[in-house]
């Protein structure tokens, strides 16, 4: 049983972390989310059906996300997206994306958005989850979920710093091109 | 811009989130590209969207540090010791001990203990029925023994009957060694076999003239 459930955490550490980190404000929040999905692994280990691992166990590091959102709503912390930044510099990102701005306008646009929209972004568009992956785990169709993926692009598309962040990389590599 | 125009702009902008899914037709894609190339507006809106989702598409997927999964690796480990390294209690052991004996073994045993206990007990419990004069007096050689050989036969035999009856209690509940089916069944058989045979050499000496 120990071998197989350090397995587990070992293939869906990342994910559960990533979709902690990419919902939550701190790095320690989404730790403290990831610690709270794998110690109720162990606690529910005999209980559920091991062939649906993966959905159960996004769908606790959805619900342990919400209960941490809820209870620290009003808590004024200082994202922390230095990690996001380190990691995300081995990617060749376009011209506009390379902006550090950006992509800090972009990680804070997500994770202000609502749930659904935000774990529905973070699953299909980072993580590149599958609509049945996503349904299993927010337990909503499959419709639905295409409806709110697609909402919250657009509220992504609305986020008023972003906009204004893309139009000044615009601006800049117009002028550089002209220059 | 006109309400046609901008009515066509709404349903294009609809329609961004699909195209860049790749799930547009081949004819609405067209259309969609057609109003696009035509329209600053949609193709700006457009570049807007593609760099963002190419952006959010590049998101790196995370890693917490070892450290954060450390007390999960404690608790895993602190079960493992607790199964594992846990001492067991002198009653699990003897009661694991009995669970692994084979059943004549397990009466012989018990029998033996009782018959051990009973050896053990007997002075004290003399002690106890002929008080404190009987107990102060000094032991002599060739003094007469205080019971008779019935009365000694009459106490095993209730000693066998107490044997007898722990055996069932303990065939029955497979608890074999205990204070509550042994000892106290024990002190009482033989606190009774004592008062009676107490009583029957008062009866005696009352019955004798002499």
């Amino acid at each position: 049983m120990l071998t197989q459930y350090r397995q587990a955490i070992d293939t869906h550490r990342q994910r559960i972390f990533s979709f902690a980190h990419y919902s939550l404000r701190t790095r320690e929040d989404a730790e403290d989310v990831t610690q709270e999905v794998f110690i109720k692994l162990w606690q529910h280990w005999q209980k559920f059906d091991h062939g649906k691992l993966g959905g159960w166990l996004m769908r606790v590091a959805h619900n342990a996300v919400i209960d941490h959102v809820r209870k620290h709503k009003n808590a004024s912390q200082i994202d922390d997206y230095a990690e996001v930044d380190a990691q995300g510099q081995e990617h060749d990102v376009a011209r506009e994306r390379d902006s550090q701005a950006f992509q800090q306008g972009l990680l804070s646009a997500i994770k202000s958005l609502d749930d659904p929209f935000r774990a529905i972004i973070i699953l299909r568009d980072i993580q590149g989850a599958s609509y049945a992956e996503i349904r299993e785990t927010l337990d909503m169709s499959e419709s639905q979920v295409k409806v709110y993926l697609h909402r919250g692009r657009r509220k992504l598309r609305a986020n008023p710093q972003l906009r204004q962040l893309f139009d000044a990389n615009v601006a800049q590599a117009a002028e550089s091109q002209a220059g | 811009m006109n309400s046609n125009s901008d009515s066509q702009c709404y349903f294009v902008q609809l329609q961004i989130d699909s195209y860049l899914d790749g799930e547009l037709g081949s004819t609405q894609k067209d259309s969609f590209m057609a109003h696009v190339q035509a329209c600053q507006d949609c193709a700006r809106e457009l570049h807007f969207a593609q760099t963002l989702h190419d952006a959010v598409l590049e998101l790196p997927l995370l890693d917490c540090e070892e450290s954060a999964l450390e007390p999960i690796h404690r608790l895993t480990e602190g079960k493992q010791v607790d199964a594992a390294e846990t001492p067991r209690s002198l009653w699990q052991r003897l009661t694991d001990l009995f669970a692994l004996t084979p059943g004549y073994a397990r009466y012989a045993m018990t029998a033996a203990a009782v018959a051990v206990l009973a050896v053990m007990l007997s002075p004290y419990l003399q002690d106890q029925t002929q008080g404190p004069q009987v107990a102060n007096t000094p032991v002599q050689a060739g003094v007469p023994p205080e019971y008779s050989p019935e009365d000694v036969q009459q106490a095993l035999q209730e000693l066998a009957l107490a044997i007898d009856y722990l055996n069932d209690i303990s065939e029955r509940t497979e608890v074999m060694i205990g204070d509550r089916f042994l000892i106290t069944p024990l002190q009482d058989s033989l606190n009774a076999s004592f008062e009676r045979a107490r009583s029957r050499r008062q009866d005696r000496l009352q019955d004798d003239p002499i």
